[in-house]
């Protein structure tokens, strides 16, 4: 091999610039394209994750409870949410879940910011609509608009007084609470638990091995996936001095969307060659169950009484 | 050149990374950021291209602070930007253009030259690397070594006074290794700083350079000569960059501190 040395290097390479030019600051920054906050965001979720893990590492009071028994409080307290038909039954849920959120030792205010945000788009906004009395029949408590007599259109009829009715609005806050108080209730256990007990109890329930392997590494891509993500963002700022245009940021993204997608498949294959090589035989084995204790029970049966009496009031 | 001063860096707001670092690099040195895995080595070098900001502490370049703040203005972005430039550890994060040459003209492009003298910069650098062959392709066809001299290459057409590169010759077999070494002493050479992040104690006395040791807790433990810090087994050995190890020859069972390129003496 022919030795490298400094008469090789091109000469653009030598011209070096003097030290003494100073930037020229203009006062105004990039603009981002809304495609690359996107590749950005999904690098946050890392720390979502970290987040997560932290709060299920907390000595609260559903850390120290058994897996087995919260997966069956959430299954148990999903389906009393949806068979409520009370928004005072809803609130009380609600109370229920803040104050065992609360004993948990999480941080309220970032556990419930998910919550409204989620409650607001998949509840609030999406029955918003039936609110109105073009939708639903009701008394109206909010006219908005008065026309001089009701219209009639194929199957439609617009009636002379449009605005929001009482029961639209009692609709609006069922739903609403429904959406929050079921969110809250998988976040409650998502952060108390660490994604191995979920693992361990959904295989005591008996999911099928098959889904629970999907769903192993699943699980553990999404957070490679997103550290790669993370990395090809920083390369990419590192060498960008100019906006991107939106077509540029276009290309940039379909790009490595194909490279992570050449690399996931890549990956597959080494995964399952290395399960096959540890004697992986299509069954998911646990170990280290321990029995259930005292304390478990003890809360397993306060839950239970505490759903029953939902049901009943 | 490049400075930083009381660094301080968490992961997640919480797990430390970095702890109370302050380094200087001068203009044409040759600096090695060396410690074990997970020590913080990458973390600085990503500090000093300002892709990541320190919890508290400052970093400066040619005496202007380099934050959050100060890069968002555009005029000081493209003086930092086509200053340091950094070679990432691996490299497919890095190429991310449909083919090689693409990848090599994004840096001269970004930097509003025409296209007549980028396509010159692209073309001398691929004569210098020896990858004039693998012009036109997709940089997901090439191997190992070909990706790291693209990346290099697509860094070196913006023709950087500071290069910053994190484990250059990881992975890669003793020819490719040998020729990144031959580049980064001719680089250095033609005036370009350098700044290594590497746990491979013989890159450190191949380049000679100047090495700051950062330990498993985060701080920096030395900062000395190449010469210096290879003499000091008791400092490598505090930081897990060598390690005491039993082999055997024939019957005879020896006992020595070992690393993979200086540290292998027998005692008895």
């Amino acid at each position: 091999m022919q030795e490298l040395t400094r008469d090789r290097i091109p000469l653009f390479l030598t011209r070096n610039v003097p030290p003494s030019i100073a930037p020229e600051f203009k006062g105004r920054g990039l603009k981002v394209p809304a495609l690359e906050k996107g590749i950005r965001h999904v690098a946050g979720m890392i720390k979502t994750n970290y987040a997560q893990w932290e709060s299920a590492s907390k000595k609260g009071l559903f850390q120290k409870t058994d897996p087995r028994i919260k997966i069956l409080f959430l299954v148990f307290f999903i389906i009393i949410v949806s068979l409520k038909r009370e928004v005072e039954s809803e609130v009380l849920i609600g109370m229920l879940i803040f104050i065992l959120a609360w004993l948990s030792r999480l941080e309220i205010y970032s556990f419930y910011k998910r919550i409204f945000v989620l409650g607001f788009l998949f509840g609030f906004l999406v029955s918003l609509p039936s609110s109105f009395n073009l939708v639903a029949k009701g008394e109206i408590i909010f006219p908005l608009l008065s026309f001089s007599g009701p219209y009639e259109f194929w199957i439609y009829r617009i009636p002379a007084d449009i605005g929001i009715t009482k029961e639209g609005l009692y609709g609006v806050a069922m739903l609403t609470l429904r959406v929050m108080n079921s969110v809250s209730l998988v976040f409650l256990v998502l952060h108390t638990t660490s994604f191995a007990d979920i693992m361990k109890t959904l295989k005591i329930m008996k999911i099928p091995d098959a889904l629970l392997i999907t769903a192993s590494l699943s699980y553990k891509y999404f957070f490679l996936f997103a550290r790669t993500v993370e990395d090809m963002h920083l390369a990419k700022k590192s060498r960008q001095i100019r906006e991107s245009r939106p077509a540029e940021a276009r290309r940039w993204v379909a790009g490595r969307i194909a490279m992570i997608f050449g690399k996931t498949q890549k990956r597959s294959e080494e995964i399952f060659r290395a399960m096959l090589s540890r004697g992986f035989s299509n069954a998911v084995q646990i170990y280290g169950f321990k029995k259930l204790r005292g304390w478990d029970l003890g809360i397993g049966l306060a839950l239970c009484s505490a759903g029953v009496l939902l049901l009943w009031i | 050149m490049i400075s930083l001063e009381k660094v301080n860096y968490n992961y997640f707001d919480t797990i430390p990374a970095l702890s109370n670092v302050s380094l200087e690099v001068a203009q044409g040195e040759r600096f090695a950021v060396i410690g074990a895995n997970g020590t913080g080595k990458t973390t600085i070098l990503q500090m000093m291209n300002g892709l990541i900001h320190p919890s508290s502490g400052k970093i400066f370049f040619r005496g202007y602070e380099i934050s959050k703040q100060t890069l968002k203005d555009r005029g000081f972005l493209r003086f930092f930007r086509e200053r340091v430039g950094f070679v990432f550890q691996d490299s497919d994060v890095q190429l991310f253009c449909p083919t090689v040459l693409d990848d090599l003209l994004y840096g001269p492009l970004q930097l509003d030259l025409n296209e007549g003298e980028a396509l010159d910069r692209a073309s001398e650098i691929m004569t210098m690397l020896k990858i004039e062959h693998l012009r036109d392709r997709p940089t997901y066809m090439l191997s190992g070594g070909e990706k790291k001299k693209v990346a290099i290459g697509s860094v070196l057409t913006m023709n950087p006074e500071v290069l910053l590169l994190d484990e250059p010759t990881n992975g890669l077999d003793p020819k490719t290794q040998c020729f990144l070494v031959e580049l980064m002493l001719a680089l250095n050479e033609a005036g370009k700083t350098l700044v290594i992040a590497t746990h491979d104690l013989s890159l450190v006395d191949e380049l000679q350079a100047t090495v700051g040791v950062v330990s498993e807790e985060h701080r920096i433990e030395k900062i000395g000569t190449a010469a210096q810090i290879l003499k000091d087994e008791e400092l490598l050995l505090r930081v897990n960059l060598i390690h005491e190890h039993i082999h055997r020859h024939g019957n005879v069972a020896h006992r020595h501190i070992h690393s993979h390129y200086l540290f292998h003496r027998h005692e008895g």
